[in-house]
């Protein structure tokens, strides 16, 4: 390892990155490399966005930014600059978001470490196609690994979130 | 059936869907290090020399440690302790460690472990585990090869055979398979300012963590406390240590907090898996077809070190008959070393290896005697008094028969008609059948135990020392307590996974903790609601058979509430705490003779329904239904849960997962090359079946249910894909070029 590279590790270069988080903006200096998932947990504290594969395969670090759903692990700082992200912990007012309440009540999680990456992704399929086939849901969701559940607790929270969201209409 | 029971909301589940609850990799304290293990680059070889100087002279690293700063004994494993903490003049594997760096980032610690200087002498690479086997072979261990060898016998089989119409013999080989936890090992280890340490690290036995952790920092197990809960999945490969030796020794040497969490690929190349197996089984039938003669011969590759290899490959050996009766067996099983990942607890517990193999030869017995292969089980099954798998008494059960029976109407009522279009695709379906033992076993310790008091804020305070992996352990808690005290969710406070403040229950391992639960309460109950029926009455001075518990208090027989327990618990603060507990051992077989045998057991069928396309080999499981006999049914999400993940656990296990490794290294190290299954895998729709008779006078309540779902699958699917194509399989996963292969052969249509 070159000096210079050693002293890139140690006192790496930053910017300033300017982000909405769940409605309310933040201002932070970091390198341009540090990865989403990273500020949101480590500077941030925002940790009920998950890190498991950190290649963007499993979707327990999905969040949305800019209303698309990424896996923060492969979005770096500065890619972000400027992008409004919502998290797990903005989905929820006062009560449950309905897709929560769902998860909740048809057993759509065990562990619950993939489950705010979940929620985040069937809230983005919802967000665009209220009423989706089940080839759709699995397409949407097939980003999304689960390992405790074998899936079928999701499925029927997402069938319910979707009966809901119907009948409220 | 299941459906009919309410469904509860587990009361980890707001946080979970939230993303507000803290898991232990999410902690963070003030003064917070990052801690880093350096792996061995070599499966095999004798350690030179380590030179840590370079590492240290970067600003930032805090604290290097190497086999010379271990205090105490430098060695872990669950049975016995043959895995160094860090190794000193030799390494067995790829996981093994050799230092450990503390920083203040993880970039200043991962640059630190590139600057370790290791000098290796490569030695020969044992990945075979018949080779490790052979008198020439290096030696891994002082004491040889061969962890570990398990017998059992009754009849001759030799004779037996001579009596068979038939006789089938295959080999069938098992796959390393990975836990694939969602949440990688980590956590926080913290040195307290009164000397003591606190270890917030994911596991499934904490007590067991601060035993091995006096043993290697030279501490009293008092001065170390273990938070071990919550965890994001375990499935049997956080039981043994991984990261908290490491955490422990620079929390200690840096007198800061230090935070490990492993990146996948380094849980991949350090953790347990499931353990690759190859059987041989010979098996006999009559001209009536009654299993006469059953032989097994069973090698398993356990890798560098013991940790519980022993104890799996016995229960290998204990299941190897299953649920059927055959007048003589010989069953010979052997653990062998190798310098391939390490192997140990897995959900199953080598029950899946045995029973892929077991049920294989039902099949193709059933083929041969040209009979239905239900038929041909329910001739050879076990009666609700027949002994254990190994000739020992257990606990009467029909669960055989009636998980048998269940499944049979299920088949009647699936056809294989296939309403595709594509000529190209075949369905076909399976049916397998499965045996499965709880708790640890005859000889082994296997303490359980639980605590209720009355706290002084009035709740009902309910403490296990078993872990919440995310199995669901806490809702089994709450579930248990209300249904015997009537009380609601708010009136409960539960208190799991902290040794200083649990009892000792034992493990949360061999599907025992809902099961003790259980039991525990039982032994509890009368004193408790006595207690506090008595202080009841004390206060409000009604006589107890006038008072009962209920939702926020103690009620009158008339229906009003009497007093509630906030104002109890008040009106009784000078009174000593009402404090009920129980210890007790894990029910045993009374006249087992063979090591780790069983005595409550549980039972599962599966029915599967497969396309197979004939132009890709390509297997999906188009349907996946169980029933489990385990049982009452405690909590219902928790239970279908545990059933429903636990089959497609094993459906990955039967058509996509293994760890390959190539000359004791790591092929697929990540979810971009090891596929676990997608959403897009897996049947839209499962059905699960709970039978939860038990016989009359069975005092054991309901058996653990997070293994069973796993067992019986991947036969189920093999059969399917047997009846879809005629090809036998006897490897998994289930390779499509194989498929492709056996159909061509056998005139299937043709690869284009």
């Amino acid at each position: 390892m070159d000096m210079k590279e050693q002293t890139e590790i140690l006192s790496p270069p930053q910017i300033e990155l300017s982000l909405t988080i769940n409605g309310t903006n933040v201002v932070l200096q970091v390198p341009p490399t540090k990865r989403l998932v990273t500020i949101l947990r480590d500077e941030l504290n925002f940790t009920g966005t998950k890190i498991s594969c950190e290649l963007g395969r499993c979707g327990a670090c999905a969040v949305q930014m800019n209303n698309q759903l990424v896996n923060s692990c492969l979005v770096m700082a500065y890619q972000a600059n400027g992008a409004s992200i919502v998290t797990i912990e903005g989905l929820a007012g006062e009560e449950l978001d309905p897709i929560q309440r769902a998860f909740l009540e048809e057993g759509g999680f065990q562990c619950g470490y993939c489950t705010p990456g979940m929620v985040m992704a069937v809230n983005a399929l919802l967000a665009t196609n209220p009423s989706p086939s089940d080839e759709q849901i699995q397409e949407a969701l097939s980003g999304n690994l689960c390992r405790c559940t074998g899936y079928g607790g999701i499925i029927r929270a997402v069938q319910k979130a979707i009966s809901n969201n119907n009948q409220e209409i | 059936m299941i459906e009919t029971k309410k469904k509860k909301i587990r009361p980890d589940g707001p946080g979970k869907v939230t993303g507000a609850l803290k898991y232990l990799t999410d902690l963070s304290f003030s003064g917070l290090l990052y801690g880093k293990i350096l792996r061995s680059t070599e499966p095999h070889a004798e350690i030179q020399s380590i030179s840590i100087d370079q590492a240290k002279q970067i600003p930032g690293v805090r604290a290097i440690v190497t086999y010379e700063d271990v205090p105490g004994l430098n060695g872990f494993g669950l049975i016995f302790p043959d895995q160094p903490v860090l190794c000193e003049d030799r390494v067995r594997y790829v996981g093994d460690a050799i230092a450990a760096v503390a920083a203040d980032t993880i970039e200043i610690a991962d640059e630190a472990l590139q600057l370790i200087q290791v000098e290796y002498k490569k030695l020969p690479v044992i990945v075979d585990p018949e080779k490790a086997l052979h008198p020439d072979a290096p030696k891994l261990h002082p004491d040889g090869n061969l962890l570990h060898r398990a017998y059992y016998s009754k009849g001759d089989v030799e004779e037996g055979f001579q009596s068979c119409s038939y006789i089938i013999e295959e080999t069938y080989e098992l796959p390393r398979q990975m836990h694939a936890y969602m949440e990688t090992e980590g956590g926080v280890i913290v040195p307290e300012a009164d000397g003591k340490l606190t270890v917030y690290v994911g596991t499934q036995h904490g007590f067991k963590d601060r035993y091995q952790l006096s043993r290697i920092l030279n501490m009293n197990e008092s001065d170390i406390r273990i938070v071990s809960s919550p965890m994001g999945g375990s499935f049997g490969g956080k039981d043994e240590l991984n990261i908290q030796p490491y955490g422990a020794l620079l929390a200690l040497a840096t007198n800061c907090p230090v935070k490990i969490h492993q990146t996948r690929r380094e849980s991949v190349r350090a953790g347990l898996k499931r353990h690759p197996m190859k059987i041989t089984m010979k098996t006999g039938v009559d001209e009536s077809g009654k299993i006469l003669s059953h032989k097994v011969r069973i090698l398993a590759d356990t890798g560098a070190y013991a940790t519980l290899g022993p104890a799996v490959l016995d229960f290998a050996v204990e299941h190897a008959p299953g649920p059927y009766i055959i007048p003589n067996i010989e069953i010979e099983g052997l653990s062998v070393f190798t310098n391939n990942g390490v192997a140990g607890e897995f959900r199953g517990f080598g029950g899946n290896q045995v029973t892929f193999a077991l049920e294989g030869q039902i099949d193709r017995l059933a083929e041969k005697l040209q009979i239905d292969p239900i038929e041909f089980r329910e001739k050879n099954l076990r009666q609700v008094d027949s002994p254990g798998p190994l000739g020992q008494k257990i606990a009467p059960t029909s669960g055989a028969r009636d998980v048998l029976e269940a499944i049979k109407e299920k088949e009647v009522e699936t056809t294989n008609e296939s309403h595709l279009s594509d000529p190209w695709k075949v369905t076909g379906t399976g049916v397998a059948i499965s045996i499965h033992g709880g708790g640890l076993g005859v000889g082994r310790i296997d303490p359980a135990g639980g605590r209720l008091s009355f706290t002084k804020e009035g709740k009902i305070e309910a403490a296990f020392g078993f872990e919440e992996c995310g199995q669901g352990l806490l809702a089994v808690i709450e579930t248990l307590v209300i249904e015997e005290f009537k009380c609601k969710e708010d009136d409960i406070r539960i208190v799991v996974g902290d040794t200083d403040s649990v009892p000792i229950s034992g493990s949360s391992t061999a599907s025992r903790a809902t099961s003790m639960v259980w039991n525990s309460i039982q032994r509890m109950k009368e004193t408790f609601r006595g207690e506090i029926l008595e202080r009841a009455s004390r206060v409000t001075g009604i006589p107890v058979a006038e008072l009962n518990m209920g939702r926020n208090g103690v009620w009158l027989n008339n229906g009003n509430l009497c007093v509630s327990y906030a104002e109890l618990a008040e009106r009784t603060l000078n009174e000593p705490l009402l404090n009920v507990e129980t210890s007790f051992d894990f029910p045993v077989s009374p006249d087992a003779v063979v090591d780790g045998s069983h005595f409550l057991y549980a039972f599962s069928s599966v029915l599967a329904r497969v396309e197979v396309d004939l132009l890709t080999g390509k297997v999906k499981v188009l349907d996946l239904d169980q029933t489990i006999a385990a049982g009452p049914v405690v909590s219902l999400l928790g239970y279908q849960g545990q059933i429903e993940g636990g089959g497609i656990m094993a459906l990955g296990y039967s058509l996509m997962e293994e760890a390959k490794m190539e000359n004791g290294a790591y092929v697929n190290d990540n979810f971009d090359t090891y596929l676990i299954p997608t959403i897009q895998d897996v049947p839209f729709v499962m059905n699960v079946e709970a039978i939860e008779k038990l016989q009359e006078g069975d005092l054991y309540g309901p058996r653990g249910v997070g293994e069973i779902g796993t067992i019986a699958v991947a036969p189920a699917i093999v059969k399917a894909i047997h009846d879809a194509t005629g090809c036998w399989v006897n490897k998994l996963p289930v390779s499509r070029e194989f498929l492709l292969e056996q159909m061509s052969t056998r005139g299937e249509k043709r690869w284009i």
